[in-house]
């Protein structure tokens, strides 16, 4: 206990810039992880709680990405009476006007949904009061069966401002209605969905009025077993699939789980910095106190005491920020959480993640990898204060070199973990995940440090000559005193060169990577203006333009050519995909298309148009195994369809893999002539600024419709590339600062022990 | 203890930087049970040497050594830590005082190594602090004393587990002669209180002539 007074519990709260700094290495490491798997967690459990909400009792789903022909349940009605339950669903995303946020439209039988989803009205029409639930009179309940009425949950009542009879303005699928709030529902089932930003209306008036007609997007079941089961799965269409409501969270769990593997590489990162932050203190505080370990051993102190002091020390650290980084990580999940959630919405799906709550098990978590890999880091420093000598009373210097051959051990060493990094760079990802890449930074980190005391020791004897030349004695002495305690420098130096190598590796890495998608942005965005149905970035399918601006834009005399794009989630074995469309041929007369196979982008899009095939992104290419001359089967509307690919382009906005076509042929292929955002571009002399002012006052009040300059839709991707790596950035200088103290400090004891000899020197002199 | 050396020679092995030394050469010496002895000689003459390979801190390159009737030569790491713990007592020319321990702790730490209890630990040290007459400094930090402090603070901690062998490595050397012949005193009659055995190196003749008597090393020889 004295022991560990004496060399660990006064120092540490002695030197508290130290300790805070240690600690703080550790509580940012701990932090990041923590936060990260809390804001995955809550924006994973928001997902999958808004399908299960509404999803209801239904254990299987009929569900297509091209929509389900109603008359599937004609079909489905002799099995009745065999116990199977069934209800019809529209699931489309809309926006609300007014504020311009999303808004989930669910359409069902309002009659027989019942079976399945909990419904309870706080009130409806101008009638009843909120809290019980009185039973409404039938007539009440008739309204809500007209084509506009829409029934909203309280807490989206409350937000919006709505009450029963309030009009509610709404954008979906490219249609503008406005809809009556007829009936108001309590929290509670399908109204806690999705944050409670949905809207409830009859299957009939949905299809009527977000033009469906005929049309479903699902059909919920309640399936007795398996026989009827088995029935249901004869009566499908191609297009269709029977499965588990929770099959969807899985796809959608799949989908995420690269992007969390690169967060919590990220995290791993912030774990490595402090690691090695424990490591240098251990270390240093063993180099300072090494006198006073010789005392203590000579005062009969053993090694084993010696080395759980100070192994003591490194879990003290790594508990201590832990504690911390919990609470720092739960403050932070905050933050990356309206990070994580931008990017998931932008790249993934839309859902409004959740409220963050720190469970026993991410706590448990944080806390043991904070507290282990301390240990850890603390275990080689510790070993080394065992092996001091308490040869004390004669000389108090440092003896200890790093010898010869270890030097060599250690450049050998050094060049094995870059060939070894050289070598794992080819090995192929794992399920769609480069950990082999990450396994090759960590090599070549590990090798510059290994081979740091070499660079020191070459540096310093090369710097004696001209120091002796430039300030005599003093000089040489001081380039001299590197390598006598070349121990203690090149841990130092090994310090800085690994965060310094880490910032460099990471900074060159994340700078060639922006400079990338930059020259691919304005490769790829060369047109001069777009115009989009909502102002926010966002690729989900909340706002759409109806298939008549393309014929309005056309008659502008100002624009030479009109490119629409339309985008929508396609299952595609296991995976979900985006499958998109563009006017192929305007792309080959006026866009840029930077491909990777064939080299030029004009002969494939022409075969494309001849043989109608599609182009596919680099990503899916890779993911699929699948190159120019193969095909992809796609559900269409009329099936399935085979479409041979053509092009093989390069994609850096997705990861999961993109399938594109042209218009014509997508509109064919979903029945779906729906517009996400319109590619302009103008005849020659045509300023954007005034054209995007024009555009917005004829297509403003009819579409609400924004136009976008060429130039802001760059800055907003290099925008979001880089907040996606502000992260990466701040740990790195985290690193680069903790690394100079350590220098500084290091420093700080040698000069302590040169200054006796300095002072000599200064008699002598 | 008796303290007994049999044909004893120590070399320090070579170094990327200097030669092997040859420190002692052949040395047999035989010190009995209580006597006060004090080793002189000139600057580098292996004095400490000596003092280190006596307690234990050190083995000699070859020869034998003994502490009373244990051969200290052949016993292993830990029986040597285990014997300096509770047999030993040492006194340094520059103090070696815990900096980050105050009086109190650093006079008690060969006490809690050894593991004895609390209220044993306070009552021996407030004894020994009294003895060695500095009992109103006990929660104050090494830094805050003076030399002559510092010295009689160490010397409580090497008597502190009234060990039987005490071992002083020029402990004036870094003191004014006034503070000097405190110490000096103090050592005295510390040994002549209890049954220890002390080895005490010096330079001064003054400290040698506390001394029962006096061993002289020389190239390597010693003599008495
Ligand atoms: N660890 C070591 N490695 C190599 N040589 C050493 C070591 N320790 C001491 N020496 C050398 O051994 C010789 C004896 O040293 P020692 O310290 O025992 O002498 P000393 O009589 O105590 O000197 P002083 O009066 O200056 O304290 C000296 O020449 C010294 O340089
Ligand atoms: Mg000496």
């Amino acid at each position: 206990m004295s022991l560990l007074r004496a060399l660990v519990l006064r120092p540490m709260v002695r030197e508290k810039i130290r300790t805070t700094l240690t600690v703080l290495g550790i509580a940012v490491g701990v932090a990041v992880v923590v936060a990260i798997a809390l804001s995955n967690q809550s924006a994973l459990r928001a997902f999958r709680e808004s399908v299960d909400a509404v999803a209801g009792r239904a254990n299987y789903q009929i569900a297509s990405d091209v929509g389900i022909d109603e008359n599937l349940l004609i079909a489905l009605q002799p099995l009745w009476s065999r116990g199977l339950r069934f209800a019809p669903v529209i699931d489309i995303d809309g926006m609300v006007e007014a504020s311009q946020t999303p808004i989930r439209i669910l359409g069902v039988d309002l009659l027989s949904d019942i079976h399945f989803r909990d419904y309870r009205y706080a009130s409806i029409l101008s009638g009843t009061s909120a809290g019980g639930a009185p039973a409404p009179s039938p007539a009440r309940y008739l309204d809500l069966f007209r084509t506009d009425s829409i029934i909203v949950p309280a807490t989206f009542a409350a937000e919006h401002r709505l009450r029963l009879g309030s009009p509610l303005a709404l954008s979906v699928l490219g249609h503008q209605t406005t809809m009556i709030v007829r009936g108001i529902l309590e929290p509670r089932g399908p109204a806690t969905a999705f944050n409670g930003s949905i809207g409830i209306v009859d299957i009939a008036a949905a299809q009527r009025q977000f033009g469906m007609l005929g049309q479903l997007t699902r059909v919920d079941l309640i399936v007795p077993g398996e026989e009827v089961r088995s029935a249901i799965a004869r009566l499908l269409p191609p297009n269709a699939r029977l499965e588990r409501p929770s099959r969807r969270n899985e796809r959608v769990e799949k989908m995420l789980r690269a992007f969390r593997v690169n967060l919590f590489a990220l995290a791993g990162v912030a774990l490595l910095v402090g690691m090695f932050l424990v490591y240098n203190t251990v270390l240093i505080s063993i180099l300072r106190r090494r006198k006073d370990v010789g005392v203590l051993m000579t005062l009969g102190a053993s090694p084993g005491q010696i080395f759980a002091a100070f192994l003591a020390e490194g879990l003290l650290f790594g508990a201590a920020g832990s504690v911390i980084g919990i609470f720092l990580g739960d403050a932070l999940a905050f933050l990356i959480l309206r990070l994580i959630g931008r990017t998931i919405n932008a790249l993934y799906v839309t859902s409004e993640p959740q409220a963050i709550v720190l469970t026993p098990t991410i706590a448990l978590v944080g806390a043991a990898v904070g507290t282990l890999l301390s240990l850890i880091a603390a275990i080689q420093p510790s070993v080394e204060a065992a092996h001091v000598r308490p040869s004390i009373l004669i000389r108090t210097g440092l003896q200890q070199r790093v010898g010869r051959a270890r030097r060599s051990v250690l450049a050998i060493s050094a060049v094995l973990c870059f060939a070894a990094a050289a070598a794992v760079c080819r090995l192929p990802p794992v399920d769609g995940i480069s950990i082999a890449g990450y396994l090759a930074v960590l090599l070549v980190v590990a090798g510059f440090s290994l081979l740091s005391p070499l660079i020191v020791t070459v540096v310093s004897s090369a710097l004696r000559k001209p120091m002796r030349a430039a300030w005599g004695m003093v000089g040489q002495l001081a380039s001299a005193s590197i390598p006598a305690s070349l121990r203690r420098t090149s841990i130092a130096c090994a310090a800085l060169a690994l965060a310094t190598g880490m910032m460099v590796a990471v900074a060159l890495m994340v700078g060639s990577f922006r400079e990338t998608v930059r020259v691919w942005v304005d490769q790829t965005v060369s047109s001069d203006l777009w115009l989009r149905p909502a102002k926010g970035l966002s690729n989900a399918d909340i706002a759409l333009f109806p298939a008549s601006i393309v014929d309005d834009l056309r008659r502008v005399p100002f624009i030479a050519a009109v490119d629409p794009i339309r985008g929508r989630d396609v299952t595609y074995g296991d995976s979900i995909i985006a499958v998109g469309s563009g006017d192929f041929d305007v792309v080959g007369r006026y866009g840029n298309l930077p491909m990777v196979t064939p080299r030029s982008s004009q002969p494939a899009l022409q075969d494309a148009l001849r043989r109608k095939g599609v182009f596919v992104s680099e990503s899916f290419a890779l993911k699929f195994h699948k190159r120019v001359g193969d095909s992809v089967e796609l559900p269409t509307t009329r099936g399935v369809e085979r479409f041979p690919i053509t092009g093989v382009y390069r994609d850096y906005s997705n990861d999961r893999g993109v399938v594109v076509m042209d218009r014509g042929l997508f509109i064919r292929a979903f029945q779906d002539d729906k517009i996400n955002t319109v590619v302009l571009y103008l005849k020659k002399g045509v300023a954007p600024e005034e054209a995007r002012k024009k555009l917005e006052a004829a297509f403003g009040p009819k579409y609400h419709a924004f136009a976008v300059l060429n130039r802001e839709i760059r800055a907003e991707v290099m925008k979001i590339f880089d907040q996606t790596f502000v992260i990466t950035y701040a740990l790195l200088a985290v690193a680069v600062i903790v690394a100079v103290l350590g220098i500084v400090n290091t420093l700080a004891a040698l000069i302590l022990e040169r200054s006796r000899e300095l002072a000599l020197l200064r008699i002598a002199a | 203890m008796r303290v007994r050396l049999e044909h004893v020679t120590h070399i320090y092995p070579a170094t990327d930087e200097s030669p092997p030394v040859q420190v002692l050469t052949d040395v047999s010496l035989e010190i009995r049970s209580g006597d006060f002895v004090v080793v002189m000689g000139a600057s580098g003459s292996g004095k400490s040497t000596l003092l280190n390979l006596i307690g234990a801190v050190d083995r000699p390159t070859s020869g034998r050594l003994f502490l009373g009737d244990q051969e200290t030569s052949s016993l292993p790491e830990s029986a040597l830590t285990m014997l300096r713990r509770q047999s030993i007592g040492f006194i340094f020319q520059f103090f070696n005082l815990i900096p980050t321990l105050n009086v109190f702790e650093n006079v008690a730490f060969p006490l809690s190594l050894n593991g004895r209890g609390r209220g044993e630990i306070d009552g021996r040290v407030r004894e020994v602090l009294d003895r060695v007459g500095l009992p109103h400094r006990a929660t104050h930090f090494p830094g805050e004393l003076a030399g002559g402090e510092m010295q009689r603070v160490a010397i409580g901690r090497a008597i502190i587990h009234r060990p039987s062998l005490i071992l002083a490595d020029e402990p004036t050397g870094n003191l004014d002669s006034r503070n000097g012949e405190m110490v000096l005193d103090l050592i005295r009659s510390l040994h002549d209180e209890s049954a220890a055995t002390v080895v005490m190196a010096t330079h001064s003749d003054r400290a040698a002539s506390r001394g029962d008597y006096i061993i002289h090393i020389a190239d390597g020889q010693v003599t008495r």
